[in-house]
């Protein structure tokens, strides 16, 4: 999409110069190599909808390409009925959310004090911010601490311990001292106060900058595991995507190696499959409407004002 | 001046914060002890309680136990209600993650969070009890563990024993079974009029004539089973051997060299499968199911939906179970290994030691195993011909995880019990009845089955393991050349190989 309208844009700017022999042979091989490139992220979701819609047999034997054999939907009904599968959707949904709102509100007034020149220590803050992100405690120190503040095998440890994310921080930090400091005079002028100023003048102007955010914090949170895999030991807590990797790890030769009770209740391939593909479909509705400031995000806050 | 002041109060309170995190970690650990407090109260009492058996129900301690990994969540687990129900402990169950296990249980254990028994599995149960975490249990198996004692053979016992003191109780699960066996399609062999191998030499024609007719993959492997039937006539059936008086690994058996080296002719000359470095088992059932490969060593535990998907395919496909391919010496023989599966033991913090004791002796009180590893008859279980055969789909329903949940099984009982899980699926039953009824008389136990931990062979079993297969594979498929043997073997030796086999023989001759 971007692609097509960077060509146009240069067609016009061209105006009716003729596209030259290597010009024509560079998009040609732009098109055939973008193509090839789409193809190889696509067809292993189209097949892994294939298989979702196979019948067990077809896709144990390798008939299954990008068209699926002997289609039936029980496979989607078992996943749906599946009460392990559902809890960790919901937990999922729920620190998403949870957690994006939680992360957006402390990364914000972070990082408006610290876009403020007259903030004193402003320089030490922020080192000390910079410095968390590039060293940290190790995990097991992190673990015994998150033990000793009894967050171990809680909801919140999930989402907690990531609330401030420095470097989200410094984008919005950035974005915030592009923002023209006479707005600000001019707000105290009418008696408004700092979180006055935040709430009503800064952060309606911020919208760009919270959403790349939010969605960074949001795909964070949705793709996260390894909190979980530290942190949680009750399979009631685990996020969906704990369960689609233990899932996966689960049915795997390595897992199954002396362990003949779990071989023979492994999960069938085409379930496999579906519980993929279902727990993918959330975060993919969210997709297509945010991803204009996903490409933006990569920008905002770079360029200051 | 003012500025100075402030950030020098600021950098006082940076410090101070500092001060109070760093003394929140040691001091963290003093009152997160008390914090944990309120559940132990009654942890003192059954130690008054568990002298009389804890007959009287109520006060019962909640005991934590940490599980190897299941897709199942224990807290809604059938078994886990019903071993509540019959031995009156509440128990809560924490499962490690699938990957990274022993690192998470590193972790759990070095917290010292208050479990108090935990299922390992061999290499996990020794580095513990190596690291003084779980507590011996002699006393305890005296005090408490009438039925344990009455379920569990002595030799078991062996296998948990380190410099004379117990540390687990071992779990060895279904007994000796065999898993995999060479199926072939005989529908195709009848076509070709060619009879079933019985060895080796005949394998050769039978592969060869149906490369050169049918054009398909003669016999696939998967690169996580490389040894089974086919080595087995060369003399290479598990890890250990006993030759002449003293144990002998399969790396260094001369043996192995023929077996490569038959092997490598396969490979070379098209007969086996040209992907099997790269062939997990998945792959190798796609390709035998999808008709693209006449033999294959299948697990029984695989066989339910890889012969269903196969004569789906093909309707008029039909296969046969390769009796035990036959050695030089025209007998066949069988390897397996009869080693603890599972060890279940006692953290060496827990507060509830007695009462841990006492649960698992309660869980092994004949009816109460017998309804955790099967249910309860006419409604999990029926029985036939003096076979257990399960009532689906209930046993499913409520059952299939409660191996999970097994704390030492009734060694003369279990490997019966347990059959009827096999006999969820008439393909499957019937492959796992052929499998053992053709090695009958012909299983040769591993000789380090009933050893105890042994740290050189802990340390290095597994490691030593995988450099040996990853070099068996490259030798097979000529990435090595096979004189380069002896090379390999140094080395492996060097890795360790050398150090495990004189301690495995040290204990060896010790048993003598």
């Amino acid at each position: 999409m971007d692609h097509k309208q960077a060509l146009e844009g240069t067609n016009t700017t061209r105006g009716v110069i003729k596209m030259s022999l290597s010009e024509k042979c560079f998009n040609v091989f732009n098109y055939v190599f973008f193509i090839v490139m789409g193809l190889t992220t696509l067809l292993p979701f189209v097949n892994l909808i294939a298989k979702s819609l196979s019948s067990e047999g077809a896709v144990i034997s390798g008939k299954v390409g990008l068209l699926p054999v002997g289609v039936q939907f029980e496979t989607y009904k078992y996943v749906l009925q599946d009460s392990m599968f559902l809890n960790s959707l919901k937990n999922s949904i729920l620190l998403t959310i949870v957690g994006t709102a939680c992360s957006l509100l402390l990364t914000t007034i972070t990082a408006y004090p610290l876009s403020k020149y007259r903030l004193r220590g402003r320089k030490w803050l922020l080192l000390m911010f910079v410095f968390t992100m590039l060293f940290s405690g190790g995990l097991i120190p992190t673990y015994l601490l998150m033990q000793n503040l009894n967050l171990v095998n809680t909801f919140p440890v999930l989402f907690l311990p990531a609330m401030v994310n420095v470097y989200n921080m410094l984008i919005i930090k950035n974005y915030f001292e592009g923002l023209p400091d006479s707005l600000e005079e001019s707000a105290k002028l009418d008696g408004a106060g700092n979180i006055r100023i935040l709430v009503s003048v800064i952060l309606p102007l911020s919208l760009p900058v919270m959403a790349t955010i939010g969605l960074f914090f949001a795909v964070a949170f949705w793709n996260d595991y390894f909190a979980a895999m530290i942190y949680i030991t009750d399979p009631g807590l685990k996020p969906m995507q704990l369960y689609l990797k233990e899932l996966l790890v689960s049915s795997s030769g390595d897992f199954l190696k002396d362990n003949v009770d779990a071989a023979i209740n492994t999960t069938p391939q085409s379930i496999q499959a579906s519980s993929i593909l279902l727990a993918t479909i959330p975060i993919l509705l969210v997709y297509p409407f945010l991803q204009k400031y996903f490409v933006k995000g990569v920008l905002v806050g770079s360029v200051k004002g | 001046m003012i500025k100075k002041k402030k950030s020098a109060v600021l950098t006082a309170i940076l410090g101070f914060t500092l001060a109070l995190s760093a003394c929140g970690g040691g001091g963290g650990t003093g009152t997160n002890t008390p914090s944990a407090t309120p559940s132990d109260p009654p942890a003192t009492t059954p130690a008054e309680n568990g002298g009389d058996k804890g007959t009287q129900g109520g006060d019962k301690p909640g005991l934590r136990m940490i599980m190897q990994y299941g897709l199942f969540d224990p807290k809604t687990e059938y078994v886990a209600k019903y071993i509540e129900e019959r031995t009156g402990y509440k128990v809560e169950y924490e499962l490690l993650p699938a990957e990274n296990a022993d690192e998470k249980l590193n972790l759990l254990v070095s917290s010292k969070d208050n479990y108090d028994l935990v299922k390992l599995n061999a290499a996990q149960f020794y580095n513990l009890a190596s690291a003084g975490a779980l507590e011996p249990i002699d006393e305890l198996l005296e005090s408490h563990g009438n039925y344990i004692k009455q379920s569990i053979k002595p030799e078991s016992f062996g296998s948990a024993t380190i410099d004379g003191k117990i540390f687990g109780i071992p779990e060895t699960g279904s007994g000796v079974s065999i898993g995999e066996e060479l199926v072939v399609r005989q529908d195709w062999l009848d076509e070709l009029g060619l009879s079933v191998p019985t060895n080796t030499d005949e394998l050769y024609t039978v592969l060869k004539t149906i490369k050169e007719k049918k054009n398909v993959i003669p016999l696939t492997m998967s690169k996580d089973s490389i040894y089974g039937d086919i080595a087995t006539t060369f003399g290479i059936l598990t890890d250990w051997k006993e030759v002449d008086g003293k144990l002998m690994h399969r790396a260094e058996l001369p043996e192995m060299k023929e077996y490569i080296t038959y092997m490598n002719k396969l490979y070379k000359e098209g007969l086996l499968d040209t992907e099997t470095p790269i062939n997990t088992a998945q792959k190798s059932i796609e390709k035998f199911s999808g008709g693209n490969a006449a033999m294959y060593k299948l697990a029984w535990w695989n066989a339910g939906t890889t012969i269903a998907a196969l004569e789906k395919n093909f309707p008029e496909a039909k296969t046969t179970i390769i009796p035990y391919l036959k050695g030089k010496d025209g007998k066949a023989v069988v390897g397996a290994k009869a080693n603890t599966t599972w060890y279940i033991a006692i953290l060496k913090s827990s507060k509830n030691k007695e009462a841990a004791m006492d649960f698992l002796n309660a869980k092994l009180e004949p009816e109460t195993f017998k309804g955790i590893a099967i249910g309860e008859e006419g409604v999990h279980h029926e029985v036939k011909d003096d076979k257990y055969f399960p009532i689906l789909p209930k046993f499913n329903d409520e059952l299939n995880n409660a191996s999970a949940f097994l704390t030492g099984v009734d060694e003369e009982k279990y490997p019966i019990y347990w059959q009827a899980r096999v006999r969820k699926d008439p393909i499957l039953q019937a492959h796992f009845e052929t499998f053992q009824k053709n090695a009958e008389g012909l299983i040769v136990v591993d000789p380090m089955s009933t050893a105890p931990p042994i740290e050189a062979v802990s340390k290095n079993l597994l490691k030593l393991t995988t450099l040996l297969d990853d070099n068996v594979l490259q030798f097979i498929s000529g990435a090595k050349p096979i004189d380069a043997y002896d090379q390999f073997l140094a080395q492996w030796r060097a890795e360790g190989g050398a150090d495990m086999v004189a301690a495995a023989n040290e204990w060896f001759q010790s048993t003598k």
